[in-house]
């Protein structure tokens, strides 16, 4: 590749206004769901602060850096605070290589859905080193739930986009938009079904997320992995959560919903009207029902899950073989 | 609406006057070489250091963190030969997966420096790694040797396209790409095996 300036000009940009729009994600979204979860359970939810509770967050943040971050005695130090850089940084390579819009790809690559794949891995990791290292054994308990799930929901994540990219015929990014129209019968929804269920489900179980919060289920693990985490520490592994929602929101409006494609003024506020309402799916269906058992988390995912996946897959490679 | 338009395109003129040339703005080829070397460098660094933790650190955990450093280094290299497909496999497979999976295998031990990894060791254990850690310049020291002083066409590596990555195991690596196959299946049906048994025999 060659360096000049257009590119290191667009890489320092879009690095920057990526950690813009995460900061802006977290604000948001933190207050978007107390405010959803009050109004589900009729209640106000944040309203103090600001305009309907709007600068609720800010001050929350406020207090997150001011508040001591305490260090669990005969813990390891080192992994202890490796653990919320780790669950964050890889966070922001991962959003270089989404197209927002027609043009507005912080890098093209041609190996752009393996690039997210390869880092969202570390989220996995992150929790893992954090869980293990504050010598805590309800951070063990949900370390341990954490990776036992991380690893079973990504297969079947794989094989949805492994089946959408077969389709296109490419792992580009911008490709896969453009090969779906402006229009909802031209995304790939509704070509790949079924990938898209499977994608659904396994956004919940990848981002940690009710009914699949098991890694951190409060009222049997207390916090799970983030347990003995607090002030930034705390803000950091919570701030990746949301991040990670983002992104897979943001995935699945690039996969199935058709990116920066819109029946009226397509551009990139389609992308993040597509990828705001299934955030707001996710808040929804947190506050809608109940956290399912381990062993149920598990066996949707290997009984029901990789078997759909692997069939839509080879369904996929049929019609593309045989039409 | 039109003045809407205008404006949009004159925005766009404005973008192609000022933005476009600057792809032309490349930076000298020496300073790229530089580039390349301190990432080389970089990469070489963190494989090395990783791998010492992985082998000196007391903690099994903290060895597992070398180790994962030590896997980013080798993607790193591989991003350097232009086979960034491996290198995302490498991301992919080895840190994703498996490592995750020893450090769930490694969860199962108690958390404090009393276990067997704890103790110094001996001359002897020294002495073998020392050896095990020299058997790989066994296998290169003749390749090295042969092609020493010998330097390379100056040409950067070509990156081979996906599509032709996907033939290329389906067709002349077939076999290989098969044998794999078999293992990893031969790796798994074992895995069900002793699940099974165990299961069923209480």
């Amino acid at each position: 590749m060659d360096i000049n300036l257009q590119v290191i000009i667009k890489l320092l940009a879009a690095l920057g206004l990526i950690i813009a729009l995460l900061i802006a994600n977290s604000l948001v979204m933190v207050w978007l769901e107390r405010k959803v979860a009050g109004f589900i359970q009729r209640r106000p939810g944040p309203y103090e602060v600001g305009p309907y509770g709007l600068l609720q967050t800010l001050v929350d943040a406020v207090k997150l850096l001011g508040k001591q971050m305490v260090v669990p005695a005969n813990c390891d130090h080192v992994l202890f605070f490796l653990g919320p850089v780790l669950a964050m940084f890889p966070m922001f390579l991962v959003f270089l290589v989404i197209p927002f819009g027609p043009v507005l790809t912080g890098l093209e690559d041609d190996l752009g859905v393996l690039l997210i794949m390869a880092f969202v891995g570390f989220e996995g990791l992150a929790v893992l080193v954090g869980g293990w290292a504050s010598n805590n054994k309800y951070g063990l308990i949900g370390a341990a739930r954490a990776v036992s799930q991380a690893v079973a929901y990504e297969i079947p994540l794989i094989l949805a986009v492994l089946a959408v990219a077969f389709q296109c015929g490419t792992l580009n990014l911008t490709l896969i938009t453009e090969a779906q129209g402006n229009w909802p019968w031209q995304w790939h929804l509704v070509r790949q079904p079924l990938a898209f269920l499977i994608f659904l489900i396994c956004m919940f179980g990848e981002t940690n997320r009710a009914p699949f919060d098991l890694p951190e289920g409060e009222s049997e693990l207390t916090g799970g992995y983030h347990t003995e985490y607090s002030g930034m520490g705390f803000a950091l592994y919570f701030m990746a959560e949301y991040t990670s929602m983002l992104l897979v929101s943001f995935l699945a409006a690039v996969f199935f919903l058709g990116g920066s494609g819109g029946p009226l003024w397509p551009g990139i506020w389609w992308t993040f009207i597509k990828a705001g309402l299934l955030m707001t799916l996710m808040i929804w269906v947190r506050w809608t029902y109940p956290r399912v058992r381990f062993d149920q988390l598990l066996n949707i995912n290997w009984k029901w899950l990789l078997p759909l996946g692997l069939l839509n897959l080879w369904l996929t490679a049929l019609v593309m073989k045989c039409f | 609406m039109t003045g809407l338009s205008s404006s949009i395109s004159s925005l766009y003129d404005l973008v192609e006057r000022f933005w476009k040339p600057l792809a032309e703005l490349s930076l000298p080829g020496p300073a790229q070489e530089m580039m390349a070397y301190a990432a080389f460098a970089f990469y070489v660094l963190l494989i090395a250091g990783g791998g010492l933790a992985a082998v000196l650190s007391r903690q099994l955990v903290r060895a597992l963190v070398g180790l994962v450093l030590t896997f980013l280094g080798v993607a790193g290299l591989y991003l350097l030969l232009a086979a960034p497909f491996m290198a995302f496999m490498q991301l992919l497979i080895y840190v994703g997966a498996i490592c995750v999976l020893v450090f769930f295998a490694i969860m199962l031990v108690k958390n404090t420096q009393t276990g067997e990894e704890a103790a110094s060791p001996g001359l002897g254990q020294a002495f073998g790694a020392i050896l095990a850690a020299l058997a790989p310049l066994a296998l290169f020291a003749p390749l090295i040797a042969a092609r020493a002083g010998e330097l390379g066409d100056g040409l950067a590596p070509r990156e081979t396209p996906l599509a032709e990555l996907g033939q290329g195991l389906l067709s002349y690596y077939l076999l290989p790409f098969e044998l794999i196959s078999v293992i990893l299946l031969v790796a798994m049906a074992g895995g069900v095996l002793l699940a099974w048994d165990r299961r069923f025999r209480n």
